[in-house]
């Protein structure tokens, strides 16, 4: 076998595998701008004969979808931050502080690394319930804080700077909280872009929980409201593909952004610690 | 927690050697405890304190009127007796037999191609790995659309090829498959990173003393690739399993664990126990069953993950 063929074999394999992974995204972009006649119409084309944005109009018509939309946007990306300002103060604090009792918090949080919200979530809606923020963002903001693998991420590559860095600052008689503010942060961007990455794609993602603390339609955020309304499963005499793909199409578009701009980031995240964000 | 280390007071000193006491220890102590504070506060309310809740009221019974009164191990012997729990059970099972094999090999194999001196290989990491950041719930969706079986993009393809049109989520036997299907599409590319970064742990050196040694290719394979991969193969198949533990968003949309019981699974089951019939205590029983699976996969991860060499 010549060198040239060899190589032609391996990019063969690549197309077939693009196409395996995003055939299923491109049909439905490609439905969701076919009237609904058309997408039900047999043989299916890739080509719409009409092309139109009208299943588009009729979700933002007739469901909430920009409050979802707004839902989804605040409670994912200000989880992300708080995530982001909590999980790095304790991961400093546990990576480089040296005090009694460390080991046993550390062992404990990573602990609940693998314990999923599927595995406490009645208890926690009991206790959201006592609260009163049942129906709030709070009840979806607060649970998805409570973040571990961040945690995991951060406390490892804290404890992985040299410790010069902060000694000059200390003998300058710079407080702790500076020189975490304006040493240590800075140079911990690729570990907090991973941490973003990963809990902001999870956040967004997420579903059961939501689904059972939301009871509002107006509160909910896009997967729920989107398998509620335009999931087969509670369709109701409204139901078609059209608006349900349009409305698929629009939830998944944001997230794919993110994360062509952070993949790198999000590739190293899955590698470190192969457990979801 | 460490084997070997007690934390019964604060005052005893741990296995681990006794450190100097620094000048700055207890200041360092403050300061740790700010910066810890306000994580570990919501880490208790609302991870730490729900789980160790949970075992308690799988002990109880939760009336309409939302108050638990304790009932000892009633929930836990109704559930040995419940058949839909031993299907669910079953069910998880099934959907863990049905998606491993098909994700290590693909995933090994994507990872050994994505590894080659090729251009564009990026483009194919990237690509393989969109799958898994998309709402699982919507991918649910966008499968159903294409699963239909009078207008299903599939079964077009599979009458164009000659066959005869599959019920995909509509018969029994069928349903659970197709759902795997979906699946393993979602996390071939998740586990394929996992295979590449232990791919790439492998010294070159050793390749190239088996190229030497006269190995072919498929050898080196049996030989050298696969061994040293071994605990990357652990940590996925620990992970699938878990996962599989997990499933419901696309379920739910699919499905929802139809038809009949055929792809009912254990969190589905227990959604519908706590949050349909509002039976609190019976599923937090059924919780409990999850947590203690998970424990024993924890107990396995650790070893793989060493996560306990943490601080």
């Amino acid at each position: 076998m010549t060198h040239a063929l060899k190589n032609s074999w391996k990019y063969i394999l690549l197309v077939v595998i693009c196409v395996v992974f995003l055939f299923p995204l491109a049909w439905a972009l490609v439905c969701s701008v076919k009237p609904e006649a058309e997408i039900l119409s047999y043989p299916p084309k890739w080509i719409p004969e009409i092309f139109t944005w009208s299943n588009y109009t009729t979700v933002l018509a007739r469901y909430p979808y920009l409050d979802w939309a707004k839902n989804s946007i605040i409670t994912a990306g200000l989880g992300t931050l708080l995530i982001l300002l909590f999980s790095s103060l304790a991961a400093y604090a546990l990576g480089r502080f040296e005090f009694r009792g460390k080991k046993l918090i550390y062992s404990v949080i990573v602990a609940m690394l693998l314990i999923p919200i599927q595995a406490y979530m009645i208890p926690l809606y009991l206790m959201c319930a006592k609260m009163g923020i049942l129906n709030t963002y709070a009840s979806i903001i607060l649970p998805s804080v409570a973040n571990v693998t961040s945690i995991f991420i951060l406390t490892s590559f804290f404890k992985g700077l040299p410790k010069e860095l902060e000694e000059a600052a200390r003998i300058d008689g710079c407080g702790e909280f500076r020189i975490f503010a304006q040493i240590m942060l800075p140079l911990s961007k690729p570990a907090l872009s991973t941490v973003t990455i990963l809990t902001f794609i999870s956040n967004w993602n997420s579903f059961l929980w939501p689904m059972i603390a939301i009871r509002e339609d107006t509160l909910k955020t896009l997967p729920v409201g989107i398998a509620q309304f335009m999931g087969s499963v509670n369709s109701n005499a409204q139901f078609q593909y059209g608006t349900a793909l349009a409305g698929c199409c629009m939830a998944v578009i944001p997230t794919l952004i993110v994360f062509l701009f952070l993949q790198r980031y999000f590739v190293e995240g899955i590698a470190s610690t192969g457990i979801k964000g | 927690m460490p084997k070997g280390q007690n934390f019964t007071s604060p005052g005893n000193g741990t296995a681990a050697k006794p450190r100097r006491t620094k000048s700055l220890n207890g200041s360092q102590g403050k300061i740790a405890a700010l910066f810890l504070l306000p994580y570990l506060l919501i880490f208790t309310i609302f991870r730490l304190g729900p789980s160790i809740a949970g075992i308690y009221i799988s002990f109880c019974k939760w009336d309409l009127a939302g108050s638990l009164s304790f009932i000892g191990f009633d929930n836990f012997v109704r559930l040995l007796k419940d058949t839909n729990f031993h299907i669910s059970l079953w069910n998880t099972l099934l959907f863990f037999v049905f998606t491993l094999p098909p994700l290590i090999v693909f995933s090994l194999l994507l990872a050994i191609l994505l590894n080659q001196k090729m251009r564009f290989k990026n483009v194919g990491r990237v690509v393989s790995i969109i799958p898994y950041v998309l709402i699982p719930a919507v991918v649910g969706i966008i499968w159903n659309w294409m699963y239909d079986n009078n207008f299903g993009i599939l079964n077009y393809y599979i009458k164009k090829l000659g066959g005869s049109s599959v019920q995909w989520l509509t018969s029994d036997k069928m349903a659970l498959i197709s759902v795997s299907i979906v699946v393993i599409w979602s996390f071939i590319g998740y586990n394929m990173v996992l295979f590449l970064a232990g791919l790439q742990g492998i010294s070159r050196e050793l390749y190239e003393a088996s190229m030497i040694d006269g190995a072919n290719k498929f050898q080196t394979l049996m030989k050298i690739t696969l061994p040293l991969l071994r605990p990357i193969t652990s940590m996925v198949t620990t992970l699938t399993l878990i996962n599989t533990v997990q499933l419901f968003d696309q379920i739910f949309v699919m499905t929802n664990g139809g038809p009949g019981t055929s792809t009912l699974t254990m969190v589905q089951y227990l959604y519908t126990s706590a949050f349909q019939n509002y039976e609190m205590g019976y599923g937090s029983a059924i919780e409990v069953v999850i947590l203690i699976i998970l424990v024993l996969l924890i107990k396995l991860q650790n070893k793989i993950l060493k996560v306990d060499e943490g601080v």
